[in-house]
């Protein structure tokens, strides 16, 4: 970018552009500790500044990447070619919520848990929980098409976001979708932008669908003593045709992490441990847990532990909740991914993690939400040993071969931006490729929005 | 910047962004710049080399009030507050030291006596040039407007300070010592009174700490090293030649300043740094000390219902934050005040005073407190209690800029008087 295009910018968001050195480091990066410095920072406050901003990109031809809260884990709001980052934070208010049709309409910089927060207040519900909800943003999260921990019974963003009004790569600003419960006029290009990675549009109103908060919930913590026994178990759950609003698994390595920080007592031979959780109406959460604790046992459960107040259902949870921060311990550099597989398969996956972690001679650490077969595969590196990196490199690609072969999938909520961009063929073949970047190619015709992601550089020449 | 000592301290953050919840300056400036992972980032591309403007760096690290709140919600546990003062004192030693910094920091704080000419000096000043505002909490003036600094009003100071008003016979050579502070001494003395007189009912002897340097804290903060050095130098030797059973603190930032930020900048190999950590050990805030003691279960009864809910509690982000004595404190209030204390709204809100953060940027510092002490208002308190300097002095300059029949008070004020009035 030269003087041109950034003399008017500067005309558009005056005091709101920013363009010295140290406002750019502070937009280079995201939660994959990538760093790729923009040429400048923009903070938008309305749709009209994004449109106009994208039509004098496309005017200059310099990138837009659009950025929520820089959280993501996949590299999609890094400015990898430079160029603008347009920085959401600052359209940050929630225009609405309608009580009579269980619908929200927010800007896209609203703070997920501000949302969920505000709906809870008028016994409402969002569900999609990110990990990182306190400060990630809607926008982010239809970008990447957030999950968390309830997608096991609630879904993911993407079954909550009704219709959005988004600039598309030409400037021309589209409203998508609908605001009522159904709706089937034309293309679903709703679902097309959500996970879109912000390179088909920039999404600047969501029109979110809420479900009443359910009555109460109960937690339950059962320990195993080994990986196989805790995800037949899960795979056991599901057939007994109970759906938790979450069923976290933790391998042994995990629980290793914070055997000792645990402010509870975790049987020495625990090799896996899985923290259920059943919601609803009050009667039925305490059968369903009933029923969730006969299963563990069933399968082998060591010790099953269980609560229904919020502080005994807290501190349940302080074990999934410790092991993030504990990571470090195991060493400094983490290469963290969210691979997916049929539930059914998720002892053969837990089998196969460990065997890889072995042969290669890594720690690997496993937890997440094995509800929906989604297992955060954490290799924990140095950072230091450039062989101990490739043997981690390869190590991913096993383990994404693998899911791909069992039928899984290998992003399941941290999208493909540039960590996996190498690996998308690998799922979706290359018709589906061809197919996506033709997409790509009708809502950005100039590759204006977020260059460099999702399609490796050779795939978007070749198109 | 030095990268042995800074390079360890950034790898640990993992730019994952929690901070930007806790932040108390991002509401305000709603930049990344504003919150710890952007300011990590910076000191960590100055270490590697690919920092462009000094000037433009000291700026990003100086717009932070140090109020560790990241630093404890960071899941790494990463110690921003360090790498910030480091960054700052790095700073400092390229571009060199503003000269009123030099003055009141390098002359100034660390000498009793210079302090006490300051404060006869500026009191006098005050009352010539400055127009009176009557609050709760006693006289204020008020700068005029032409400062830039909106209106900001500071306490009427006193002629004589706390150690000054002390006959010399009263202040005995004992096995506690009470470190006074600057604020609590020249400019809010009725409180180093109030913290002496309690303190004497643990029927331990007590000694007050003569001729005591400021604590460091604000020549630190502001990168001044050296100055720093030479309060530490000064107070660490004595404290420890007087091998006191316990040194007691009615500020929680001169406690932060000697329970750990000492431990934090004094080099390794320095000669003090022995006897800062055991000095550092002897060191604890007033209402442990009255908790342990006794002095607050001997209180007789307070009256009830007078004021019922009134007096609440502010957490100071040194003392109740990064030194976890939030309970304490509240323990301590209720024992004096009964049922008049009731939890505060908004209690752990930073006040924005931030020290030297309230020099360089006053509007954004005064917006912050003000809807501090406005939050508390709203939600029915009348008298703040606290156990603060830096606190103290912006909620009182905040209420009278709001709502003058607010009263902002050190807990020991209010202990002093459930002693002397029942």
């Amino acid at each position: 970018m030269d003087g041109q295009p950034l003399s008017a910018l500067r005309d558009l968001f005056g005091e709101r552009l920013f363009t010295s050195r140290e406002q750019r480091i502070c937009y280079s990066y995201d939660a994959t500790g990538t760093m790729s410095l923009p040429d400048a920072v923009a903070f938008p406050v309305s749709a009209e500044e994004v449109r106009r901003t994208v039509l004098l990109a496309n005017e200059h031809r310099f990138p837009v990447i659009p950025r929520g809260a820089g959280s993501g884990f996949s590299g999609g709001s890094v400015p990898v070619q430079g160029g603008l980052v347009l920085s959401l934070e600052r359209m940050d208010r929630i225009l609405s919520i309608d009580t009579e049709n269980l619908v929200a309409v927010v800007e896209p910089g609203v703070v997920t848990e501000t949302l969920k927060e505000e709906a809870r207040k008028r016994g409402l519900f969002y569900p999609p929980d990110p990990a990182s909800l306190k400060f990630c943003t809607i926008g982010g999260n239809i970008a990447e098409c957030s999950g968390g921990m309830c997608a096991v019974k609630y879904g993911v963003t993407r079954d909550y976001v009704m219709g959005l009004e988004a600039v598309l790569g030409t400037g021309e600003l589209i409203r998508t979708g609908v605001t009522t419960v159904k709706g089937v006029v034309g293309y679903d290009l709703t679902r097309l932008l959500v996970g879109s990675e912000g390179t088909l549009g920039i999404v600047t109103k969501a029109i979110l669908k809420l479900i009443p908060f359910p009555e109460t919930a109960a937690t339950i913590l059962a320990f195993f003593r080994s990986n196989h026994d805790g995800s037949s178990a899960v795979a056991g759950i599901i057939r007994e045709r109970i759906t938790p609003c979450a069923m976290e698994l933790m391998d042994r390595t995990a629980i290793d992490c914070v055997r000792e920080e645990a402010d509870l007592p975790v049987p020495d031979d625990a090799g896996c441990a899985l923290l259920i959780e059943v919601d609803g109406p009050r009667e039925s959460v305490s059968t369903e847990a009933d029923r969730v604790e006969q299963a563990c046992r069933q399968y082998g459960a060591i010790e099953v532990g269980r609560a229904g107040d919020a502080k005994g259902r807290e501190r349940l949870w302080t074990l999934r909740r410790s092991i993030s921060p504990a990571l470090r311990k195991v060493n400094p550099v983490k290469i963290n991914e969210d691979i997916v597989v049929p539930r059914s398969r998720l002892p053969e996956m837990m089998a196969f993690l460990a065997d890889v972690a072995s042969r290669r001679n890594l720690k690997i650490v496993n937890f997440g939400h094995a509800g929906d077969g989604n297992v955060h595969v954490n290799v924990m590196i140095s950072g230091t040993d450039e062989e101990e990196r490739r043997r981690a490199d390869e190590a991913v690609s096993e383990i994404f071969g693998k899911t791909v072969a069992l039928g899984g999938t290998i992003s399941g909520e941290h999208g493909i931006g540039i960590s996996k961009a190498p690996f998308l063929e690998m799922e979706v073949g290359p018709l589906g490729v061809s197919v996506m970047k033709r997409l790509k190619g009708c809502f950005d015709p100039n590759g204006i929005l977020n260059p460099g992601k999702i399609f490796m550089e050779e795939q978007m020449a070749q198109r | 910047m030095s990268r042995e000592e800074l390079a360890p301290l950034t790898l640990a953050c993992a730019k994952c962004g929690t901070c930007r919840t806790v932040c108390t300056l991002y509401p305000e400036r709603k930049a990344e710049i504003s919150v710890a992972r952007g300011k990590v980032a910076l000191v960590d591309a100055a270490i590697s080399g690919l920092d462009g403007n000094a000037e433009a760096l000291q700026e990003a690290l100086s717009d932070c009030l140090l109020c560790g709140r990241c630093e404890r919600a960071c899941p790494n546990q990463v110690r921003v507050e360090e790498i910030i003062m480091k960054g700052r004192a790095d700073l400092a030693e390229e571009m060199g030291i503003p000269a009123w910094k030099q003055v009141v920091f390098g002359r100034v704080m660390p000498s009793a006596a210079a302090k006490n000419a300051a404060r006869t000096a500026a009191a006098s000043a005050q009352k010539l040039f400055l127009r009176k505002v009557p609050t709760g909490s006693g006289l204020h003036y008020r700068f005029p407007e032409k400062f830039g600094w909106e209106g900001r009003t500071v306490p009427a100071l006193p002629g004589t300070s706390f150690l000054g008003s002390l006959a010399h016979g009263e202040a005995v050579r004992g096995e506690v010592i009470l470190f006074v502070g600057c604020v609590f001494d020249h400019v809010f003395p009725q409180v180093g009174r109030a913290a002496y007189e309690t303190l004497r009912r643990s029927g331990k002897k007590i000694s007050v700490f003569r001729d005591a340097a400021c604590c460091g804290l604000p020549a630190l903060v502001s990168g001044d090293k050296a100055s720093a050095l030479r309060c530490v130098e000064e107070n660490i030797g004595r404290l420890s030649a007087a091998s006191p059973e316990r040194i007691v603190f009615p500020c929680g930032s001169c406690l932060l300043m000697f329970r750990r930020n000492v431990l934090s900048f004094l080099p390794k190999g320095h000669p003090l740094y022995g006897q800062a950590v055991r000095v550092a050990d002897l060191c604890e805030d007033y209402a442990s000390f009255l908790l342990e003691t006794g002095v607050v279960s001997r209180l007789p009864d307070p009256p009830k219902g007078e004021k019922a809910g009134r007096i609440g509690y502010h957490d100071p982000c040194h003392l109740s934050g990064t030194l976890g004595k939030g309970g304490e404190g509240r323990e301590v209030l209720r024992r004096a005040v009964g049922d008049s204390f009731a939890e505060m709204k908004g209690a752990d809100l930073c006040c924005g005073y931030g020290g030297t953060f309230n020099i360089r940027d006053y509007p954004t510092s005064a917006r912050i407190g003000q809807n501090k002490v406005s939050v508390a208002a709203e939600g029915g308190t009348a008298v703040i209690a606290t156990a603060c300097s830096g606190c103290i002095l912006q909620m009182r300059d905040m209420a009278a800029r709001t709502d003058p029949s607010l009263r902002v008070v050190h807990l020991a004020e209010l202990v002093f008087q459930a002693i002397s009035h029942r």
